[in-house]
């Protein structure tokens, strides 16, 4: 008898007693079975999610290029797609990024540089971020890399939602444009869980207008909400960080978060909450082979 | 003490025959657009609206669509409840719009 | 004077003799109402489900109370009561039925 066992691995029962243990048998294999696959279901597969968000967006948009969804608004309405085109004449971004560079070329005050925090000198790594760190148990994003450089050179940590830190993580972006997500969970159960809460944190309704991040980012994603086309949650960091006409300036990943997050009239949280993290490796994660595109531009 | 007056006289108005549909409409029409109440634009595309807001059916045609006046009250109270997916707020649940507020709003759907 | 239009008046006389003890807030009461709602808030801060509509309340109570408006203070204070609680419970409620609105 073949069974699935609470972990969803698969089982066998060798019975060595006759016949009449074989109703025994039969009600406990039937009971083994009612009772797995509810935990199959609940136990996370990274993996399958992944797998499943992408082809709910590949069906979604099927006119739409698997390297177009960084692009966002753009990559799935053709009025945007223009608007866009014009305004990558001049892309908006080009001065954070000679900012960035001029600030990333400066040594420390110690003498270090940032190059010296980051693999391969912090070129082309981008698409790797967020990431678990083991010593903390926690996950880091880009800009709480960049911060805890700073801090570790001695230097004052930056306001990660704009200014030099949208700078900086503009260089480190452009250097990876056209690489895929590679987010990794390693094999650390404290790592499936943070994944795990992202994931809850997407779907999870907040705020007085009692909308989760998968309300608009879902199903809706690509109609329109007044002047805005709604994004697909796929891809959705891949253009990180922005220059956000709304704004009238750049910003990272989590000030587009706590804007949202004030956008369904939520108290946002501090910048370097372990829920926003969490969203943000469970996003980019599910972004995996997803190309990075950015620094990017948004209305 | 003016405050009781107040109270005095909205109620002496409350207890009054109204037929007043035709005004609850039109309230519920400024309620359906305000930005701060119904805000339906940002979802909902509506005749005399100026936004073609598509994450939601377009409001038209609500009489033969929704019958039942009940239905479309629990619709704008809570229609996660009734839709798990649903990108609409809990308008009435979450206290973004009073009962009386719905109601109003209601009139002004039927208009549609 | 018609009969109907007699009766209504009649009715809201009464309707607000039964509801005007109701009505007028002392300073202990508003003061007891704000420090309710600023409770319930932390409560939800805590669980960081905390609406933005919630701490608005919270300041005009406040504002209202410094003003020695008991009755704005004790309404405000209310209903920032009311949203404070009404955010908890979305957040707990959240917390199992979340996994239904993960798309098929």
């Amino acid at each position: 008898m073949v069974y699935r066992n609470a972990n969803g691995e698969t089982r066998m029962i060798k019975s060595s007693c006759p016949g009449r243990w074989a109703l025994a048998r039969t009600v406990v294999c039937a009971l083994l079975l009612a009772a797995a696959p509810a935990k199959a279901a609940d136990k996370t597969d990274p993996e399958t999610d992944r797998k499943a968000l992408q082809a709910f967006f590949f069906a979604k948009f099927p006119k739409v290029d698997k390297a177009e969804f960084g692009n966002g608004p753009y990559a799935v309405n053709e009025e945007m797609r223009k608007q866009w085109t014009d305004i990558m004449q001049f892309p908006p971004y080009e001065i954070a990024l000679d900012e960035g560079h001029a600030e990333w070329d400066k040594p420390f005050a110690n003498g270090k540089h940032y190059a010296d925090c980051f693999d391969n000198k912090g070129e082309g790594i981008r698409q790797t971020y967020p990431r678990f760190i083991a010593e903390t148990g926690q996950v880091e994003t880009l800009e709480g890399a960049i911060n805890r450089c700073r801090v570790e050179n001695g230097e004052k940590p930056l306001d990660p939602m704009t200014g030099l830190m949208a700078s900086l993580a503009a260089v480190m972006s452009e250097s990876s444009r056209g690489k895929p997500f590679a987010i990794a969970i390693p094999d650390d159960p404290r790592a499936l869980a943070a994944y795990d809460r992202g994931k809850e944190f997407f779907y999870s309704r907040k705020g007085q207008l009692g909308v989760s991040c998968a309300s608009c980012h879902m199903s809706p994603a690509g109609e329109r909400m007044r002047g805005d086309i709604l994004a697909p949650a796929l891809g959705i960091l891949a253009a990180m960080p922005i220059y956000r006409s709304d704004w009238g300036s750049m910003g990272t990943s989590i000030r587009r978060i706590s804007t949202c997050s004030s956008q369904t009239r939520a108290v946002p949280l501090k910048a370097d909450d372990e829920d926003y993290r969490d969203v943000e490796y469970f996003l980019s994660y599910m972004s995996n082979g997803i190309p990075v595109v950015g620094p990017g531009t948004r209305p | 003490m003016t405050k009781s007056f107040f109270a005095f006289v909205v109620l002496a108005a409350a207890a009054l025959p109204h037929s007043a549909h035709a005004d609850d409409a039109k309230a519920g029409q400024e309620l359906a657009l305000d930005r701060a109440k119904g805000n339906c634009l940002a979802c909902h595309t509506i005749k005399g609206g100026d936004a073609p807001s598509s994450v939601g059916r377009e409001l038209v045609g609500m009489k033969r669509r929704f019958p039942n006046r009940a239905d479309l009250v629990e619709i704008l109270t809570d229609e996660p409840m009734r839709n798990s997916i649903a990108p609409m707020p809990p308008f009435g649940r979450n206290h973004i719009l009073t009962r009386a507020e719905i109601e109003k709003i209601v009139d002004f759907l039927y208009t549609l | 004077m018609k009969r109907s239009m007699k009766r209504s008046i009649l009715l809201a006389a009464g309707l607000v003799m039964l509801s005007l003890p109701a009505l007028a807030a002392t300073q202990e009461e508003a003061e007891a109402a704000l420090a309710a709602a600023r409770a319930a808030e932390s409560e939800a801060v805590a669980a960081k489900a905390a609406w933005i509509p919630t701490e608005t309340a919270l300041i005009k109570a406040a504002k209202a109370l410094a003003a020695e408006k008991w009755d704005e203070a004790k309404l405000a204070a209310d209903e920032a009561l009311a949203l404070a609680r009404l955010s908890v419970e979305q957040a707990n409620e959240q917390k199992t039925s979340w996994r239904n609105a993960v798309f098929r």
